[in-house]
């Protein structure tokens, strides 16, 4: 049977994959160090920890999904998934490799546990997922992805949004998915998103490193919590589109409560606070 | 009446956000209904096609959309904070920033500039 092996949350943005793309020199400097030293971490960790899946919660940005047809949920069915072109042209990446009948088998276990997400034969990811990931699942040179995924998007965008309980509660029946899963696969389940930011509006730019910390705590120690909170509440401590913490928050509801973190980083920088936790359970660390 | 409970009726309460400030928006009904238009105008810049058409000729792009006369003025005239207080999302919005190589942070400063909606 398949096994809940991992967690990670990352914030995801356009900014992350410009400084990537630069290559070693932006990378390694002063600048993104804070952010891009702790991701090498989790690279190490998740090489050492060898997974054989990847659930990635995460939402899109309208390059997608659009208002003809925005669903709440959105869950891959597919064996693999290109990178959508957000309107400056694809980055350069291959596919990422997917898992239909892992997807399928998601599916099925979510609709039997009363969550129904629209289901995607085809799906092009933007950098909800490809912001964070390469730099814990791509091996440069070797041109590749290193670990197959099923992405699960989560509306953010237009509301009304499911609720932080609703999220909660969509991690609980993922972890049921997975354990569910006849296969022998350790799977590490991904939240990206978040934190603090506001980019519209006069408040443009706003980052609450505070309430940041206290969400990244909350997360490791009584994430049931978040539950109670309101979307208007998210959104006057961290900005109207850090509600993408929901994100982190069904990730977190699909690891055992005992989880711990084995990184952990956040650097506040421009108009974004940039959090990242690389979760271990059962015993399994690094 | 009794089927809508007291809890039902206080998670319908909270799934809206009502008591924002003004500084702070959200994209729901209103925004949705109001930018439907622009919002399918940038979202087609997507494709490299859409982007060649608007780089060749705007005011065909513009033609296909069906978009207002003060629609397509937010267009012509790069006016990031009418566009927003019109209804495009600023997910799309970055769309229409690329084809027209507007920095993020202008729109910024402009946002910032605004006094709200």
């Amino acid at each position: 049977m398949a096994r809940v092996i991992g967690g990670i949350g990352a914030s995801h943005a356009p900014s992350m994959e410009h400084a990537y793309d630069a290559g070693d020199e932006v990378r390694e400097a002063e600048e993104w160090q804070p952010l891009f030293g702790p991701f090498q971490e989790v690279a190490k960790w998740l090489e050492e920890l060898e997974p054989d899946r990847l659930v990635v919660i995460y939402n899109d940005h309208m390059d997608e999904f659009f208002l003809n047809a925005y669903p709440t949920f959105a869950l891959g069915v597919a064996d693999t998934y290109p990178i959508a072109d957000e309107g400056f042209g694809a980055r350069p990446f291959p596919p990422l490799p997917g898992d239909a009948k892992f997807g399928w088998h998601i599916a099925r276990s979510l609709v039997a546990d009363e969550f129904d997400p629209t289901i995607c034969q085809e799906l092009e990811v933007d950098h909800g997922v490809i912001s964070p990931l390469p730099m814990v699942d791509f091996a440069e040179g070797e041109g590749g992805w290193k670990i197959p995924i099923v992405p699960l998007a989560v509306n953010v965008i237009l509301h009304p949004l499911p609720t932080p309980r609703r999220c909660w509660k969509l991690g609980q029946a993922l972890r049921r998915a997975i354990l569910s899963y006849p296969e022998d696969l350790g799977v590490v389940v991904v939240g990206t998103g978040g934190l603090s930011h506001q980019l519209t509006g006069p408040r443009f730019g706003a980052v609450q490193e505070e309430w940041d910390r206290e969400f990244m705590r909350i997360m490791v120690e009584e994430p049931e919590s978040l539950c109670d909170l309101t979307h208007e509440e998210l959104i006057l401590r961290g900005g109207t589109e850090s509600v993408e913490v929901v994100n982190w928050l069904a990730m977190r509801g699909a690891l055992p409560s005992n989880a711990r973190p084995v990184v952990e980083a956040y650097y506040p920088h421009r108009i974004m606070g940039y959090g990242l936790q690389a979760y271990a359970v059962n015993g399994v660390t690094s | 009446m009794s089927e809508l409970t007291q809890d039902y009726l206080d998670r319908l309460d909270r799934v809206q956000p009502k008591n924002l400030p003004g500084d702070l928006d959200l994209f729901d009904e209103e925004t949705a209904t109001r930018g439907i238009r622009l919002n399918k105008a940038a979202y087609s810049l997507k494709d490299e096609a859409q982007r060649t058409l608007f780089l060749a000729d705007e005011e065909r792009w513009m033609e296909q959309f069906e978009l207002t006369d003060e629609e397509k003025g937010l267009v012509r005239r790069r006016d990031w904070i009418g566009l927003w207080r019109n209804g495009l999302s600023i997910y799309v919005m970055v769309k229409l920033s690329g084809v027209t190589d507007t920095p993020l942070p202008e729109i910024g400063r402009q946002m910032r500039e605004s006094g709200g909606k």
